[in-house]
């Protein structure tokens, strides 16, 4: 009865995160179609190649023919000469005869082709590499012949013929495996480490004011008093908004403009000027971590407050009877016994923290200056903004193993406390 | 530890909760505010409370239309998740299944993964099935988060229930599954509703993949709609606000009339009792 939710985890999580890895290493991105999906081998997109090869070789007819000279003719021939035996060659290959023709079949009927395994087909390593090589200095021919030719209408056809030239190379795609390459790439990236930082002083500053804060409300309102039903919602209700829509109340109020917290904040002298608190790096993070601290304190408190009360309350009693004060009774019985509570609070809170990405993301954007910006916001702008799907998946590679290096410790400390009582 | 709580400690009450609460007061009081008069001066009340700003925040986007969405894609990630849910968390508390430890470990480790780790794949799969821009395309991505949650919280209102009950059912002799149905599920129902209005909560503030999967406005969801209402060159501090109490007022009612058990679903996962 546990496979159905359990292979639903498996699939849902545990496979991106595998694939996640796989992309990362690739030169995988979305904005150049030679790169645009991952080969471990070289492939033709035979769409574009089929609708090319169809041009080129009556193409290279004509310029032949309108050679100034005999040197440029033969020239001409010879690169179609060449292109015709590796044609021949790629259709010696394994299908792909067959494949060709229908692919052909397609285009000459103007169907758009969707089904990559039609579309690409794999062909020999070395066969693409000798290919490629020639394709591109071809090409360098070509120009070469169209600008040092003196009649304008050859020169404007060899440019045309070079064209098609380098598209015929666009469409033989050789591996894009790079390995750890884009790993080594990002170790060396100042701004990969300037987020990675900005993303633990972000996590160990709000985490810590947090549980210190949180810890000293949990003990106040750790007894019997009228209204807790007010102080519950009222605490509940800034954990239980969109983090986002926290995160576009406090740009208003920290605005240095109409930001009535920026305002206050400069009439009480904390800070000089109202701007400060959005336009400096420092203030920046400042602003980042109080909205922070402010949307999950209560919630810290909440938990507290839950592992305080399973304190009994005889052991104050016994405590208070050999003479301890209030301050031992903190030290020697609180502290110990809600070691456990602590622990597991932090840990939900520091994986929570170390994820920052809508706060960041909508109140800063990053700035000013990148001095805001969290790791999840770096992959997500290299992900989605510069469509650059292997280098991203380097930087949430990243973050995945922050979050289970930092969950390993965690468990370390908290031992099997978390599973007990659970497991049997 | 049963302390009276004396006359300071009211004071530090309505000071605690008047910091709280702030942020809110003076956005509501800026809302009502003609629009003009927010960036002049930083007077609480205004003499001349308008609604133009809640007509602006409605009509320059579709608010409803984002609440809508946001309804839809919550609802249907938490009936899907709960289903499956609360039939594994039976089983993991229950049966005699090897390895329990582990199983969930996985899955409370699942529950914890960033989320910028797993969207990559999700967005190729959500783009190749066809499904950006719709409700099931955030609905498949939900799940991911809310499943491992929800069979971690259930797992633990589910061990509160007595065994004996279970037993005495076994000798009438029920199968597990009828025993699931007709004793256990009856009895887990308010746990299974606690973790329901959780998992609703999470999917109605997720950001980050509401954000990549659809960017149609017209299939945005809150949170990312809300974010927005800023062009690159003005920021229209008051539609921003009376957008922000607008969408609040559903959580807020949502909180009063459901605290109790909130409060009893997020503790219950870290507090061993």
């Amino acid at each position: 009865m546990v496979a159905p939710a359990l292979i639903l985890v498996i699939l849902v999580t545990l496979w991106p995160v595998a694939q996640s890895f796989y992309n990362s290493l690739f030169d995988y991105r979305l904005t150049d179609p030679s790169r645009s999906e991952r080969f471990t081998q070289s492939n033709i997109d035979l769409e574009r190649y089929a609708t090319e090869y169809f041009y080129i070789s009556r193409d290279l007819e004509d310029l032949s023919a309108q050679a100034p000279d005999e040197e440029a003719a033969q020239t001409v021939n010879d690169i179609q000469t060449e292109i015709e035996a590796f044609h021949s060659d790629l259709l010696a290959m394994d299908g792909l005869e067959e494949q060709y023709a229908e692919v052909d079949e397609l285009i000459a009927s103007f169907t758009a082709i969707s089904d990559r395994d039609l579309k690409y087909a794999r062909v020999d390593n070395d066969w693409a590499e000798e290919y490629k090589d020639f394709l591109a200095s071809s090409n360098e021919d070509l120009v070469a012949l169209s600008e040092d030719a003196s009649e304008e209408a050859f020169s404007n056809t060899a440019g045309n013929v070079a064209g098609t030239v380098d598209t015929i190379n666009s469409a033989v795609i050789e591996s894009n495996f790079i390995g750890f390459s884009n790993y080594s790439r990002y170790l060396q990236d100042s701004r990969m480490w300037q987020s990675l930082l900005n993303t633990f002083i972000f996590t160990i500053a709000s985490v810590s004011v947090e549980l210190v804060l949180g810890l000293a409300i949990a003990l106040l309102i750790n007894r019997v008093f009228i209204g807790r039903g007010v102080v519950r919602a009222s605490v509940l209700i800034p954990w239980a908004i969109p983090t986002a829509v926290a995160a576009m109340m406090w740009g208003f109020l920290y605005d240095g403009q109409t930001g009535i917290v920026a305002h206050y904040f400069e009439q009480f002298g904390l800070i000089n000027d109202a701007s400060v608190l959005l336009s400096t790096a420092n203030g920046g993070m400042f602003s980042v971590i109080f909205a922070d601290v402010w949307k999950t304190t209560p919630y810290m408190a909440l938990l507290l407050l839950a592992g305080l009360q399973t304190i009994p309350g005889s052991l104050y009693e016994a405590a208070e009877v050999d003479g301890a004060g209030k301050w031992q009774q903190f030290w020697k019985v609180t502290l110990p016994l809600l070691k456990s509570a602590i622990l597991v609070a932090l840990l939900f809170r520091t994986l929570d923290a170390f994820r920052v990405f809508d706060l960041i993301y909508v109140l800063t954007g990053g700035g000013p200056a990148n001095s805001t910006e969290s790791i999840s916001i770096y992959a997500y702008i290299t992900l989605f903004s510069q469509q650059n799907f292997g280098a991203g998946s380097v930087l949430s590679v990243i973050v995945f193993l922050c979050v289970a290096l930092i969950s390993i410790l965690f468990i370390k400390f908290i031992g099997s406390d978390l599973f007990e009582g659970r497991s049997r | 530890m049963n302390k009276r709580a004396g006359i300071g400690f009211y004071i530090f009450l309505v000071v605690f909760v008047f910091f709280v609460m702030f942020p809110f007061i003076w956005v509501f009081l800026t809302s009502i505010k003609p629009p003009g008069e927010i960036f002049n001066n930083f007077n609480w009340f205004t003499a001349n409370p308008s609604l133009d700003s809640y007509e602006n925040a409605i009509s320059r986007r579709p608010l409803f239309r984002y609440m809508l969405n946001s309804f839809v894609v919550s609802t249907l990630t938490t009936i899907i998740a709960i289903g499956f849910a609360s039939i594994a968390a039976y089983a993991l508390t229950r049966l005699p299944i090897k390895f329990k430890g582990l199983i969930l470990g996985i899955i409370l480790a699942a529950s914890m993964f960033p989320q910028i780790a797993i969207i990559s794949p999700i967005y190729n799969f959500v783009s190749d099935m066809g499904l950006r821009n719709s409700y099931m395309g955030l609905v498949i991505p939900y799940i991911t988060i809310s499943l491992p949650l929800s069979i971690w919280i259930l797992a633990t209102f589910f061990k509160k229930i007595p065994w004996e009950l279970e037993e005495s059912a076994k000798l009438d002799g029920a199968t597990p599954f009828q025993t699931f149905r007709k004793i256990i599920f009856p009895l887990a129902a308010p746990g299974v509703f606690t973790t329901g209005i959780l998992v609703f909560i999470a999917a109605w503030n997720e950001y980050l993949f509401a954000l990549t999967i659809n960017t149609a406005d017209s299939w945005r969801t809150v949170p990312v709609g809300i974010s927005f209402y800023q062009s690159q060159f003005t920021i229209p501090w008051g539609d921003i606000s009376a957008a922000t109490v607008i969408v609040t007022i559903p959580i807020v009612i949502l909180v009063l009339i459901f605290q109790r058990r909130i409060v009893a679903g997020l503790t219950s996962g870290s507090v061993k009792e």
